[in-house]
């Protein structure tokens, strides 16, 4: 549970608010992240952030403001302040046009099963060493230049407000590790990726080994110049990661939906959306993801399905928009959830997915994606680390950039197997709040009549 | 703890660090940083939040390499040194070309964003009182969904170094949109929306966003182009004459020059995030970016988050070119990497200073970030005189979609709006335009570059970059321009550039 002189305090302001008579919402983030930046082969940067920030939300009616502080929570007065600013923003607002939720703690949480010290603890010393020793290793064997990031930290999430005296908390540690090698002249790119729970989860062999893999095709094949039209494409977890989020964001967010921007606005529940192979779940419970078990209205969060074997099953609504469209919320007030594309039954290990390819591109991310055009679930986005061209199960050459324009549904539609195991893709980002974030995804997707919209002549 | 309070402590810290072994240290103590943002979705206050944020960020340089830690609480000044040293350390281990900072100039002054009046001074009710007018003005039955967005920083920054300088800023910023939307014949969603822009001018408070040149006074015309819009046909896909109003252009330039010319970009540090850069070092000077038409400068211009008068290595904002006549002849930069650019262009390219080290809170590090990257107007005549030179092309305005290669070298844009031209004259309105190619062929064809009657300065509210990842604050003065023989439109196979 969190620290009791942190816990005190929030217990003290909801009750001072709820004596008042007012409706408050406490939450609680604290985080300490710590990150090396790899940049030409060293370490260009070594950073530790201890941040705690607290979101007053004040409700009254149909009025609500909120008061966000980033500052050392140290006093009852500060508290009291915080509820302060939010009731004057409160009391300037105007009144919505639908009754707003008021977050209720359905169910107590207290977890820290995702917890490890020793992650917390990861030194800039340790990271560096472990790095080090990647480079030292693999350098010799070409002209290679070494870049990455490893943010390591842990996470404190707490939730309580004046309708009970109920509490959520969470506090969990995390780690993500990229590590992209270069080739000097060819310019060439190759990426190692790997998501972290604990402390012992990267270690320096299992690096070398994945860039081992990948250097032979890069270092004796030249650039394959693939062409503008639709093909035959095999994904990989980062690419299948983005789009499973694209089809997310842009087919089963509740408001979206209801205001006909979406690319499901069309279908209605039971409707068969996508290819039988296809199950996108949200869940808690799977072991791959970092499993937030409530969100920040108090909803316990639990396994909420948005697409099963291809039918359309479920939208994502927050309070805000459960509110305005009389829906009930589905657990989905918070920055990220736990999503996961189901494994399919095809052969497990990268090799037999290019077998079963034949001839393909084998794209395993996709860089810079973005929607020209949500309403189709159209998307757009460049190959990057990793790609190459498969030929009678082989890979035989890194391709050049090139260029992905195509639809949710129609990948999503166009889909020939994959793999029957999963990973654990890792998005999070660092951007403001540290925020851990996972999805679980086949190793790989192989889709037909991709739609392939332009090439470049380099990496 | 007061300013000065926390001025002494540093200085003390300073000395500890030199004597640590640290050749530079330097301290952004954040007093305030204050945020407001207020939407109004279909008329419904759906975000109405103030924020705080108070702490202080420290930066050392131990042997060549950087260590960085920041805290909010500012009672652990000297812990937050302790970590940032622990960190250089840790990262000395792995040295690389060695950080340095160059020639000492210490720099004492402070910095005041132009500002009348100050939104923080002004009443929410006031505020909402406004955003609810405009909101009223776009009503109508066609009209699906429309947001009113408005957005007020107000920071005071004090930052000290090993070198004796001691500068403060105090920058206020404001950003606002307004959007609509409704659904085509085809089911899709079309939208017109506008940014709260100037001429460059003029200053940055209350008086700025009610002032209807710039914001309010668009309600009318956006709703109405949003209504052709949705009666349109889609851009048919083909190659044409491109130009480009400056609420698409700035993020034509942000993304295809801007990016790509940050120095630490180029060197390969944000290689496993953001990206590389087709530029390398020994190109800076010798480049051919655009056609000659093409003159791009950083520049300080009065009125816009990209002004801050110094940036976060205390160094006084420049303004400066990137591109003189199509030749790229110099990069943005921040103090830390000139020697490693100039060492591996095997002559000095960068001689000092880009003044883009900026950073976007107290808890993230300084990296090299855009400032204002504008075009200069060119001798072109107006929006009017560029149409009616064009035989075959389209005018684009506002972007909806972008993505980008990894190095910047080659694109792909999807915008709210097309204006087809034809022998000189605007005809009709396409929808769903989009247009891709590859940066140095594309800006090597930009043959007409508009006078100052095109030339408007757009803000960029939300550029992102680096890690820990950073949400920066800039600007982009930009003229109209046309570009010839484009790839437009969405072909179900579409022609190799």
């Amino acid at each position: 549970m969190l620290e009791n002189r942190i816990r005190e305090l929030l217990g003290r302001a909801r009750d001072e608010a709820r004596k008042a008579g007012m409706n408050v919402e406490l939450s609680f983030h604290r985080e300490q992240s710590s990150l090396i930046r790899l940049g030409n082969s060293s370490v260009a940067l070594a950073t530790h952030e201890a941040l705690t920030r607290l979101d007053v939300s004040v409700q009254d009616g149909r009025k609500v403001g909120s008061f966000s502080l980033t500052a050392d929570i140290v006093s009852a007065d500060q508290l009291r302040e915080a509820v302060h600013h939010a009731a004057e923003n409160c009391r300037a607002a105007l009144p919505k046009d639908y009754d707003p939720i008021f977050g209720t703690v359905e169910e107590a949480v207290d977890d820290s099963a995702g917890y490890d010290p020793a992650l917390e603890a990861l030194s800039a010393e340790a990271k560096t060493d472990l790095c080090a020793d990647i480079i030292k290793k693999l350098k010799p064997r070409g002209r290679y230049d070494f870049s990455g990031s490893w943010s390591t930290g842990s996470t404190e999430m707490y939730y309580t407000t004046t309708a009970n005296d109920s509490e959520c908390y969470r506090r969990l540690t995390d780690g993500r590790f990229v590590m992209v090698l270069k080739e000097q002249d060819k310019k060439w790119e190759l990426q190692v990726e790997l998501s972290q729970k604990a402390a012992a989860d990267i270690r320096a062999a299992e690096v070398i080994a994945a860039f081992d893999d990948l250097r032979p095709v890069y270092e004796q094949n030249e650039g394959f110049a693939t062409t503008i039209g639709r093909q035959r494409v095999l994904f990989g977890p980062q690419a299948i990661a983005q789009l499973v989020g694209l089809a997310i964001w842009g087919g089963f967010i509740g408001r979206s939906w209801e205001e006909k921007r979406s690319w499901t606005a069309q279908n209605k529940f039971g409707d068969r959306i996508l290819s039988e192979a296809v199950t996108i779940v949200d869940d808690p419970a799977n072991p791959d993801v970092f499993s937030m078990p409530f969100d920040f209205m108090g909803k316990r969060r639990r396994r909420f399905a948005v697409v099963e074997r291809g039918v359309f099953k479920g939208l994502l609504y927050d309070s805000a928009s459960a509110a305005r469209y009389g829906k009930k919320p589905t657990g989905h007030d918070l920055a990220s959830g736990d999503f996961g594309l189901a494994p399919g039954d095809g052969p497990a290990g990268l090799e037999a997915g290019r077998k079963l390819a034949g001839d393909a591109l084998y794209v395993p991310h996709l860089h810079y994606i973005h929607l020209p055009d949500p309403t189709k679930g159209m998307f757009t986005g460049s190959s990057r680390f990793n790609a190459m061209r498969v030929k009678n199960g082989e890979f035989v050459a890194p391709i050049f950039s090139t260029r992905v324009t195509d639809t949710s549904p129609s990948v999503f539609n166009n889909v020939v197997a994959m793999s029957s195991k999963t990973v654990t893709h890792n998005e999070s980002a660092t951007y403001g709040r540290r925020t851990p974030d996972a999805m679980s995804v086949p190793e790989w997707l192989l889709c037909d009549n991709i739609r392939i919209t332009d090439v470049a002549d380099s990496f | 703890m007061t300013i000065e309070q926390v001025a002494t402590a540093v200085r003390g810290h300073f000395d500890r660090m030199r004597t640590a072994g640290c050749g530079f240290a330097d301290a952004r103590l954040y007093d305030e940083d204050a945020s407001q943002r207020v939407v109004l979705y279909d008329g419904n206050l759906e975000s109405n939040n103030r924020g705080l944020e108070r702490g202080i960020g420290v930066r050392v340089l131990y042997e060549g390499a950087w260590g960085f830690a920041a805290t909010a609480d500012l009672d652990t000044i000297g812990a937050c040194f302790d970590r940032a040293l622990t960190n250089a350390r840790a990262a000395a281990r792995l040295p690389g070309f060695p950080k340095e900072m160059g020639p000492a100039r210490p720099a004492k002054g402070e910095y005041r964003a132009p500002v009348v009046k100050d939104p923080f001074e002004v009443p929410l009710a006031e505020k909402l009182a406004f955003l609810t007018g405009i909101d009223e003005r776009l009503k109508d039955d066609s009209v699906k969904q429309r947001i009113v967005h408005a957005r007020f920083q107000r920071r005071r920054i004090h930052y000290w170094n090993t070198e004796g300088t001691d500068v403060s800023r105090f920058v206020n910023n404001t950003f606002a949109t307004m959007m609509v939307m409704a659904p085509d014949k085809d089911g899709r969603t079309q939208r017109r929306s506008v940014e709260l822009y100037s001429d460059g001018s003029g200053t940055r408070g209350w008086e700025w966003l009610t002032n209807p040149d710039w914001f309010s006074g668009h309600a009318e015309r956006i709703k109405r182009e949003l209504f052709e819009v949705v009666a349109a046909e889609p851009l048919p896909p083909g190659r044409r004459d491109l130009i480009i109003l400056p609420g698409q252009g700035f993020l034509q330039v942000h993304e295809t020059i801007g990016h790509p010319l940050e120095l630490d970009r180029i060197l390969g540090y944000e290689l496993s995030f953001a990206g590389g850069s087709h530029v390398r070092p020994e190109m800076i000077g010798t480049l051919r970016y655009g056609s000659d038409k093409l003159n791009c400068r950083a520049g300080v211009t009065p009125n816009s988050p990209g002004t801050f008068g110094f940036d976060d290595e205390g160094t006084p904002q420049r303004d400066y070119y990137l591109i003189k006549q199509g030749i790229l002849v110099n990069v943005l930069s921040s103090r830390t990497d000139l020697a490693e650019a100039n060492a591996k262009a095997g002559s000095e390219v960068v001689s000092e200073s880009g003044t883009a080290a900026r950073a976007c809170a107290f808890y993230r590090t300084p990296i090299d970030r855009m400032t204002n990257i504008n075009i200069e107007p060119g001798e072109d005549g107006t929006l009017n005189d560029i149409v009616a030179a064009t035989e075959n092309g389209i005018i684009v305005d506002v972007p909806v979609s972008w993505s980008i290669g990894s190095n910047r070298e080659h694109f792909h844009f999807g915008t709210e709006i097309a204006w087809e031209v034809k022998d000189g004259r605007r005809t009709r309105v396409f929808k769903n335009p989009t247009y891709q190619a590859h940066t140095l062929d594309f800006w090597r064809s930009l043959d007409k570059v508009g006078d100052k009657s095109t030339w408007l300065l757009q803000s960029v509210p939300n550029c992102g970059k680096g890690e820990p990842n950073q949400i920066m604050e800039l600007g982009h003065g930009i003229p109209v321009m046309r570009f010839k023989d484009v790839q437009c439109g969405e072909a179900e196979a579409a022609t190799k550039e």
